[in-house]
């Protein structure tokens, strides 16, 4: 089953690092639109979502049986009173591209891995805007979705998300002793939903505490 | 009576959901299903007791998940379900007509190396769950919901390996009919009929309606009773509940459609109730009953490919085997494992449909490295394997660790050797393959060698491997030194077929030795192998005239659908004899080769990244005379350094300086070629390893090619690797240099960890880190030695500890 969404060519240069329009060889650009290829043929993607009704107090956000004190996330749903978690993997296979070109070519191995990022992003989106479009038909505005690792909200309410959504069974992702997600193309966020429709809020690396240290941060 | 012998002989009957029943009942969202064995037995046991009330033959235990990742006291769990349910079958009245099933569920672990579970430890946890079941009476052992069908092969042969009770497994597809790992319906049932099981099925995944597809694919390649108990539709939130739409009448009418598919036992699965199953039972009871039929496929799969052997010629690749090749065998004492997959790649990209793999050697360790070499293959490449070795311990721990139904290479007529070999293939399933000689030797016409196939077929039905799973090798000895011996073994093929309708391999290059030219001997007489019937032809597929013979043939002979696979490979044909782009390169060197790179000097190629002509220069300057260390410190490592440089100063962006990496890398695999089995130079060793926790490695694997350019010896511990492995591997080697990667916060605890022990243990080691999150502070707080923020940076700091 392919990915079923184009994987802009842009943020996998992104995250190969290229920062603006670098020339590089045609080599190495023809090795970027296989990669591309290849993951937009043979990803399966799978992803599971489930909504809840939430409520925001302070820095307290409650949904389901889980309480988190996150001031980021607090901001983030402020306004909310459903909110949609879910998680999303590209599948195994880009995992098993990037090992395997490991062994050939570290160059083509460095753009699957960038490819693979941008692919699980745009799938991402891609359930992003459904989860919008069906809550807007709602009267209920999605905000930007933000995932467990992000800001202050702890890598550890990543078990939340699995038990709440039965994740491992429903889409393959396992979450390891240490937090990571397997496959590692994978992804678990929510999305706040609220009545009122709130000016754009700004999306990803702009809203992150990180953004300043970091090497793939979008900024010019 | 044994549920073996009803097992395929009549209509039996599954139970339904447990999980929604108990929720229903109050589970909540996060609480274990399990933990009320023994806090509310009395639930537990009602739900039992409905499904035998409601006429159900297999009633699970409440054990879906009752393993030791979630449970200290698994034995305990274990004993109470099945004495919950043995209770309320007595309490049904059904002691004579019904079967406690302990239920085994996925472990929700991922096995490597997908994941981070290693497959004996999987076995090991599913023998627990499976003892206590046993050892507390339980009739059957039911693997279900299966979405990895390695995972399948463990709890299969815990099972076996723990108890003698009948095994059913069952496992869930997607609507194309995949398993979560890839795995394909057929290949799924291959595997599982291999490795002995009772019954095979599908459960979950969706609604009954979605699941005749599927099931008609099982009817049709599987020898065994067939199982099928579905959801109740596909579930739906309802605020925090769950619920299912197909209602019990729903449900049995589709049941009783998907009953005359030719399937032998039916139950449920999420969402259905005892009242579904009473309404199955009543529906489908008095239909009429048709026993499994056994059918006639050879198949050799991976996790996710199925290879049939029959309708048309199977390549299978020669390369992965040391005889004669003095870098793979010097890639064997070196622990070169990227070498040899390399080797493997080629052969895939070239289009070998399986890979023979031989790794042994007398001075090596030969059973842990094929198990290594078996396991690392199958995370780089989707093909099946051929294990091919006359070691058998080699052999049985390859075969267990396989993921999928691999070729064994082989056995033959010897009594000894058909007793060693086939019971570990009547264990752990395989398409074995026979050569017929025995202990009078090879004979020399095709009647002596047909009486020895005949002896090797006999002695696979002795074992009960069917003899569909055998394949005859047809013995292809040089004509240089018997010229009739290609006629014999032509003969030979021929009757494998003609008179048991079986299958037949060869060795095809075995037949010029000793001669010149010896790819047209060996591609004209492949051609006339498979016109007299050879199913496999073990060959270089790297070799364009062999791969012509193969893709002619079956351009000829209909095997090619409108000769696409021809016009494919040959589409830049030219008729002085060059083959185009049909077999060349190994991924992504190939599509570094190409542009514009022929004249280019070594340097020139090193600095542009272009692979093919980095090695080729190389090549040429080696067969100028030059000495090769020379040209290495001379052009290689300044043409490095350039790149490197501009690295450094944000001039080269990532892409470019692995370009360069992977040009210079090839350069290198030339001369290490040059000079295999002559002492190496190195600058020194370094350990390289992601921390235990983490499995993000490729950074480490860049810095690994940009240490090894620069003549380090780099020993690469993989990732998730533990502290006190390390530590070992840096007291074994005395390293000097340790480098440590992690991606996330919640790893650089183990980098931590790592560092502490390192400087009790090994304390004149140094240690550097990196990684995503780590940054010199951070690198400075945990104990580093040094931080790099990159591989050049890491190669800088080597070249300072060093000294060079």
């Amino acid at each position: 089953m392919p990915l079923g969404v184009k994987i802009p060519e842009k943020e996998v240069r992104r995250y190969m690092g290229l920062r603006g329009p670098v020339d590089i060889s045609p080599d190495t650009d023809a090795m970027i639109k296989k990669a591309i290829n290849a993951l937009e043929k043979d990803c399966s993607p799978k992803h599971v979502s489930r909504a809840f009704p939430v409520t925001v107090e302070g820095n307290e956000v409650r949904f389901a049986d889980v309480v988190i004190e996150s001031r980021s996330l607090a901001r983030n749903l402020a306004g909310c009173t459903q909110c949609v978690l879910f998680a999303a993997t590209a599948g195994p296979f880009c995992d098993m591209l990037v090992k395997r070109a490991s062994v050939t070519s570290s160059a083509y191995a460095s753009c699957c891995q960038a490819a693979g990022a941008a692919a699980i992003e745009a799938y991402c989106d891609l359930i992003n805007d459904k989860i919008k479009d069906e809550y807007e038909a709602k009267g209920l505005f999605a905000r930007p979705r933000f995932s467990p690792g992000y800001g202050d909200l702890p890598l550890e309410n990543q078990k939340d998300w699995f038990r709440l959504l039965d994740i491992t069974r429903n889409t393959g992702i396992e979450l390891t002793g240490s937090l990571l997600m397997v496959p590692t193309k994978s992804v678990t966020a929510i999305i706040g939903l609220s009545p009122d429709r709130l000016p754009c809020v700004r999306q990803g690396c702009e809203s992150c505490t990180m953004s300043a240290a970091c090497t793939f941060s979008r900024k010019e | 009576m044994d549920l073996r012998t009803r097992l395929g002989k009549e209509w039996l009957f599954c139970d339904g959901g447990t999980g929604t029943i108990l929720q229903e009942k109050g589970l909540k969202g996060g609480e274990l299903p399990e933990t009320w064995n023994l806090t509310r037995p009395e639930d537990i046991k009602a739900v039992a007791r409905a499904y035998f009330d409601a006429g159900c033959n297999i009633v699970n235990t409440n054990t879906f998940g009752a393993n030791s990742f979630k449970y200290d006291n698994v034995t305990e769990v274990v004993t109470a379900a099945v004495r919950l349910c043995q209770e309320a079958r007595h309490e049904a009245g059904r002691d004579d007509d019904a079967y406690v099933a302990i239920d085994i569920g996925p472990t929700g672990k991922l096995l490597a190396p997908m994941g981070d579970l290693p497959f004996n430890d999987a076995v090991k946890v599913f023998s627990e769950v499976i003892r206590a079941g046993a050892e507390a009476g339980g009739d059957l052992v039911l693997i279900e919901t299966m979405s990895d069908s390695y995972e399948a092969k463990a709890a299969v042969i815990a099972a076996h390996e723990t108890c003698d009770l009948p095994v059913i497994v069952t496992t869930v597809y997607d609507e194309s009919g995949k398993l979560l790992t890839g795995g394909s319906v057929e290949g799924t049932v291959a595997m599982l009929e291999g490795l002995k099981v009772n019954a095979i099925g599908v459960n979950c995944g969706f609604g009954p309606d979605k699941m005749i597809p599927i099931v008609k694919r099982l009817a049709a390649c599987c020898s065994l009773p067939i199982v099928v108990n579905p959801n109740a539709g596909l579930p739906r939130t309802e605020g925090n509940r769950t619920v299912f739409d197909v209602g019990p009448e729903e449900f049995s009418s589709i049941m009783k459609e998907i009953a005359s598919l030719g399937v032998h036992v039916m139950g449920g699965c999420c969402g259905t109730t005892p009242a579904h199953m009473a309404a199955l039972i009543k529906e489908v009871s008095p239909l009429p009953f048709k026993e499994p039929v056994r059918k006639h496929g050879t198949y050799v799969t991976s996790f996710s490919e199925c290879v049939e052997i029959g309708p048309k010629p199977v390549i299978i690749g020669e390369r992965i085997n040391p005889t004669g090749k003095k870098r793979f065998k010097q890639a064997l004492r070196d622990n070169d494992v990227d070498y040899i997959l390399t080797e493997g790649l080629k052969q895939e990209e070239a289009g070998a449909h399986i890979l023979d793999v031989n790794v042994g050697l007398p001075e090596i360790d030969e059973p842990s490295m094929m198990e290594n070499i078996v396991f690392k293959l199958q995370s780089v490449t989707t093909l099946p394997l051929q294990l091919d070795t006359t070691n058998i311990e080699a052999l049985e721990r390859g075969m267990r660790i396989y993921n999928g139904k691999p070729m064994i290479n082989s056995v033959n007529g010897k009594r000894e050797v058909i007793e060693a070999v086939m019971p570990l293939v009547a264990k752990y399933g395989g398409v074995l393959v026979g050569l017929p000689l025995d202990e009078d030797g090879i004979p020399a016409t095709s009647d002596g060698r047909i009486a020895v196939a005949k002896k090797i077929y006999e002695a696979a039905d002795e074992y009960g491997i069917p003899r569909d799973d055998i394949v005859i090798d047809g013995l292809a000895m040089t004509i240089s030194s018997d010229s009739t011996s290609a006629i014999a073994t032509l003969d030979t093929v021929r009757r494998i077929r003609d008179e048991y309708n079986g299958h037949s391999i060869l060795g095809v290059s075995n037949i010029s030795f000793g001669l010149p030219a010896r790819e047209l001997i060996n591609s004209h007489f492949l051609t006339m192998a498979m016109q007299n019937g050879l199913s496999c032809a073990i060959i270089n597929p790297c070799n364009d005239h062999m791969m012509a013979s193969y893709r002619a043939y079956c351009a000829l002979m209909n095997k090619d659908p409108q000769c696409l696979g021809f016009i494919g490979a040959y589409s830049e044909y030219k008729s002085d004899g060059t083959f185009g782009g049909a077999s060349s390169g190994a991924s992504g060197a190939a599509a570094a080769s190409g542009t514009g790179g022929a004249k280019l000097s070594l340097a020139e190629a090193i600095e542009r990244g272009v692979t093919g002509r980095a090695a080729e220069a190389m090549e040429e300057s080696i067969a100028q005379g030059c000495e090769p260390l020379e040209i290495i410190n001379a052009e290689l490592i300044p043409a490095l350094d350039k790149v490197g440089q501009g690295f450094e100063k944000g001039t080269v962006f990532l892409p470019q300086l692995l370009m360069s990496a992977d040009a210079a890398k090839a350069a290198f695999e030339v001369v290490k070629k040059a000079m295999a089995g002559k002492p190496r130079q190195v600058k020194g060793k370094v350990i390289l390893a992601t921390v235990k926790g983490d499995i993000h490695d490729i950074g480490k694997n860049i810095v690994k090619v940009m240490l090894e350019n620069y003549g380090y010896d780099v020993i690469d511990l993989g990732k998730d690797v533990p502290p006190e492995t390390i530590v070992e591997a840096a007291i074994k080697d005395d390293v000097k240099v340790v480098g440590l990667s992690a991606l996330m916060t919640t790893t650089v605890v183990s980098m931590e960890e790592t560092i502490k022990l390192l400087r009790v243990k090994k304390p004149d080691t140094k240690v550097v880190v990196g990684g995503a999150v780590m940054t010199q502070e951070y690198a400075d707080q945990i104990g580093a030695d040094a931080y790099s923020k990159d591989a050049m940076q890491t190669v800088r700091y080597c070249d300072e500890v060093f000294g060079v």
